[in-house]
């Protein structure tokens, strides 16, 4: 009986690891499996439709095994892995992710615990650029309306607080083509240039998450580049499985993505690439040790004791992406397919629509809700997730978008559904039947209120 | 008997944890469960919850990355294993009232008034970047004046030396360092020096703005009188004091209201039992400097407080956070429970430095009141310990020709001071021993085998052959 553990896992003993790592999947003995995929899978709760894998991301049952045997090590005997095992092991993942992302050079790739870590590091030299009088009180920093929540208030302890001034870039939502994300984004530029301000940092996220759209990276990149923008930095906390990533094309200063939400990766880790070349800021970890001023990826695979092992796994989940079609590349490109379809296959049912069009979103998508349900606030939107979770088993996180003046009848209410692999289609049938069952019984979130 | 699977149970009960005072006078409802053992635990159980050691190993340096236990793991495996079967579910259910556990647990532990006193975070090299941010903004936003002094002993852990670099010394501030007497033999000693040094800190007019104490410096590892040094700072106008405390918790009776201190800061994951990583930062409340104190991992939670903030710095694991009420059943099946057990590693560490000493025929850093379950043995001069690369050099050879895991200390002799000697010449290597429940008086008499035998083939440190 053919079970994951047939494909080895081989956690490079001392003296035994690979040194380089192809960048196309190697061909498994044999493909994974249905049955193999759900066994990965088996600790998940089975009594929930969970179509929310962008919040938490999920991990397979072998990398989990991969990640104890990591900690087992370092347990055994903490000081011989101190001293020769954990920071060769920290940099094979850095190869990996480095091969993964396209990156020029391992030294660009740093590894830390998510990507508001990553947001952090990156605020933090904005921040001494500031106090340092190398920006003038004033300087902007631009971001999206849709910047995720943690990132809005770095951006207001770092850059605020140091005299900086931020701009949002408006988003339209329901959005239906790029077109519209590059003007809004050079208008809000041209808003940070007025006055003779120069805008010292762009963050911009490649997935937005809440409402999800891919942003059009490459083009505002080059916007920014045209513009005289200082650095440039692209959340993508959802990027790697989720989208295309390659630093290279793409082309920021600073790239940082989860590895825990789409790469199946343990929480939490996620990589931070800065591009090497001249004028960029100089990064540090927040949580200084005795490896300061040694670089970024240096200070980062050491601050301080801690478990170090869901970094070390990567190179373990590298080898369970390639028991897929096509790794990374397959998976993303069947999870995609497979949202837009149950994306639409909700739609339908509901009489609603898309928050996008298919081409600007990855493994996500927006679906309108009925707009019987009433979902008039952001209050509604958490009670009515708290609801479906607890009397349907259903985990999907909803979205509240503010009805324009005049609309009639506005669809106030999207739902965020991921794919990932362990999904059925019958997790989605099951959200289209509460769904439909409440519009039926002529339920509203008003009911929700107390 | 159901106590036996190790108590800790992953946490998934409610009321699974110590009552008040970490005792069960009073027993809260669901604690009935779970009553005090009538035995402690037995030779055969402990060795089975340290089984996971590695063989062959003497392993006698349990300051440097802790110990966890097997039942303790086990509830740190069920922690994870609850967050990834349905993660919503856990981050809205549960994991902020399973933080607000451990904290509470702790803050009982270490006397303080109020759990809001209390945050967790990684580890006390976090905790310190924490605190000098603080300070560092002070220089910043120009409350503090140029020059103004950072205090600290000149064998502060590195870490906190870099941090106070990165934090302080770029925005403006001055460092003074006071030299530890070394070896040492009395509380005055140290006092005395501190005095010196804060004497130095506060000349031409500046403030001393932090001062850094270390309750158990790393190394050379000694036992500090915080409590008089943190008086003397309030005497002399030290605007805050911070001691790490990374090796208290679990190694010495920790009680944060005596010492006094704005911030105080241990690891738990050292020597009470916790698995990597974990370690409290007390901020006392009167200071009045809590509201400024933050994450540098800056979330959604930004202003809610310090506790709150680093309960949630974006995904990760919480797992070590969690699994603290495991720790304090676990430390319960000791005699006396941590009380017992700290007092008989102090015990056992001081016998087994002793009995080195006297086979060596050399000397302890310091005598047995100014340690706690760590304790410095003067190496054999004979060794040649001359330099930080001899003593890096010594202990991998220890480890690896001989299974033998303890740090090495280098001690430069003092300018004009007439140094520890042995009968060959002077003492200049150190060992910092440790004693945790899972060591046996085999693992010392290894060491002491070990170096006699070094000795006897006349090897010196720059001989040394690693395999």
């Amino acid at each position: 009986m053919a079970s994951p553990k047939n494909h080895r896992h081989h956690l490079h003993p001392n003296g035994d690891h690979k040194t380089h790592v192809p960048k196309k999947p190697k061909l498994a003995a044999a493909l994974i499996t249905d049955s193999e995929v759900q066994s990965e899978f088996a600790h998940h709760d089975p009594s929930v439709a969970r179509i929310n894998n962008g919040s938490f991301g999920s991990c397979p049952a072998s990398v989990v095994a991969a990640q104890q045997r990591w900690q087992l090590r370092f347990l055994r005997q903490p000081d011989h892995f101190y001293f020769n095992v954990l920071k060769q092991g920290i940099l094979e993942s850095r190869g990996v992710i480095k091969n993964l992302v396209n990156a020029e050079d391992v030294g660009e790739i740093s590894i830390v615990d998510n990507a508001t870590t990553a947001v952090a590091i990156v605020l933090q030299q904005i921040a001494w650029g500031f106090a340092e009088g190398r920006f003038a009180k004033g300087d902007v920093a631009v971001m999206l309306h849709y910047a995720y929540g943690a990132v809005k208030k770095s951006v207001e302890a770092y850059v605020t607080r140091a005299g900086g001034r931020v701009i949002e870039v408006q988003l339209p939502f329901p959005v239906s083509s790029k077109e519209e994300i590059v003007s809004e984004f050079r208008a809000a530029l041209e808003r940070g240039k007025v006055d003779g301000s120069k805008v010292r940092l762009a963050v911009i996220d490649h997935v937005t998450s809440m409402p999800s759209v891919v942003i059009p990276v490459k083009e505002l990149v080059k916007i920014c580049r045209q513009e005289g923008v200082d650095h440039v930095f692209v959340d993508a906390a959802h990027g790697i499985g989720c989208v295309d990533l390659d630093m290279k094309e793409i082309g920021a200063d600073f790239y940082t993505s989860n590895l825990h939400k789409w790469f199946f990766c343990p929480p939490g880790v996620a990589f931070l690439y800065c591009r090497k070349s001249s004028g960029s800021l100089d990064l540090h970890h927040p949580v200084v040790s005795d490896e300061y001023g040694k670089g970024l990826a240096i200070e980062s695979a050491w601050i301080g004791t801690r478990d170090y092992s869901a970094q070390l796994v990567v190179p373990s989940v590298l080898e369970f992406v390639n028991r897929f079609e096509g790794g990374i590349d397959g998976i993303k490109k069947r999870n995609h397919e497979a949202v837009v379809r149950m994306g639409e296959m909700l739609e339908e049912a509901w009489g609603t629509n898309l928050g996008c069009p298919p081409d600007m979103c990855g493994s996500m998508i927006m679906v309108g809700l009925p707009a019987c349900l009433e979902i008039s606030s952001y209050a509604d939107t958490l009670k009515l997730r708290a609801h479906l979770r607890e009397s349907f088993g259903i985990e999907v996180p909803i979205y509240y978008r503010s009805p324009k003046e005049g609309e009639v009848g506005p669809i106030t209410g999207y739902a965020r559904i991921s794919h990932q692999v362990y999904n059925k289609e019958e997790d989605y049938h099951k959200f289209r039947d509460v769904i439909d069952k409440l519009v039926g019984n002529k339920f509203t979130c008003k009911l929700l209120h107390d | 008997m159901e106590r036996r699977d190790g108590g800790g149970g992953g946490g998934g009960e409610d009321g699974r944890h110590a009552s008040r005072n970490g005792s069960c006078e009073r027993s809260p409802k669901k604690a009935k469960l779970l009553p005090v053992p009538p035995e402690p635990i037995s030779g055969p159980e402990l060795r089975s919850e340290f089984s996971h050691h590695q063989r062959g190993v003497a392993r006698i340096n349990n300051g440097s990355f802790g110990s966890c236990p097997g039942s303790v793991l086990a509830a740190h495996r069920d922690w994870l294993l609850r967050f990834l079967r349905q993660p919503d579910d856990f981050y809205f259910n549960s994991l902020r009232g399973g933080i607000l556990r451990s904290r509470s647990l702790i803050g009982d532990l270490i006397n303080a008034d109020d759990v809001g006193e209390v945050s967790l975070v990684d580890n006390a090299t976090t905790a310190a970047a924490i605190v000098l941010q603080q300070v560092g903004r002070g220089f910043a936003e120009s409350r503090f004046a140029p020059g103004d002094a950072v205090l600290m002993f000149h064998c502060v852990f590195q870490a906190v030396k870099k941090s106070i670099q990165a934090y302080v010394a770029s925005a403006g501030g001055s460092i003074v360092e006071v030299e530890l007497p070394f070896p040492v033999s009395s509380d005055e000693e140290v006092i005395a020096a501190f005095r010196r040094g804060l004497e130095r800190g506060k000349r031409n007019g500046r403030r001393v703005r932090l001062a850094i104490i270390d309750h158990i410096t790393s190394m050379p590892s000694v036992l500090i009188p915080v409590k008089e040094l943190v008086k003397i700072c309030r005497e002399e106008g030290v605007d805050q004091v911070f001691v790490d405390a990374a090796h208290a918790i679990g190694s010495v009776e920790v009680d944060v209201k005596e010492i006094g201190a704005d911030f105080y800061v241990s690891n738990l994951h050292k020597w009470f039992f916790c698995p990597p990583s974990v370690a409290f930062l007390y901020c006392r409340k009167s200071s009045g400097l809590v509201s400024d104190m933050h994450h540098p991992v800056v979330t959604h939670e930004y202003g809610n407080g310090l506790p709150v903030e680093s309960a949630w710095i974006g995904t990760r694991d919480y797992s070590s956070q969690l699994v603290v009420p495991a720790v304090f059943e676990f430390v319960k099946r000791f005699e006396g429970g941590i009380r017992g057990i700290i007092k008989r590693n102090h015990e056992q560490v001081v016998k087994m430095g002793r009995m080195l000493a006297e086979s060596w025929g050399t000397n302890l850093g310091s005598p047995p009141e100014m340690c706690a379950s760590m304790i410095m043995v003067g190496l054999p001069s004979r060794l040649c310990v001359f330099s930080g690369e001899d003593a890096l050099r010594l202990r991998s050879y220890l480890r690896v020709n001989h299974g033998i895991e303890v740090p090495i200390h280098y001690q430069a002799p003092a300018d004009g001071v007439d140094g520890p000697r042995d009968k060959d010449g002077s003492i200049t290597g150190y060992a910092r021993i440790s004693h945790q429940v899972y060591n046996t008086e085999d693992d010392y008499f290894k060491f002491r085998d070990a170096i006699n035998q070094l000795v006897e083939n006349n090897l010196t440190c720059k001989m040394l052959l690693i395999e």
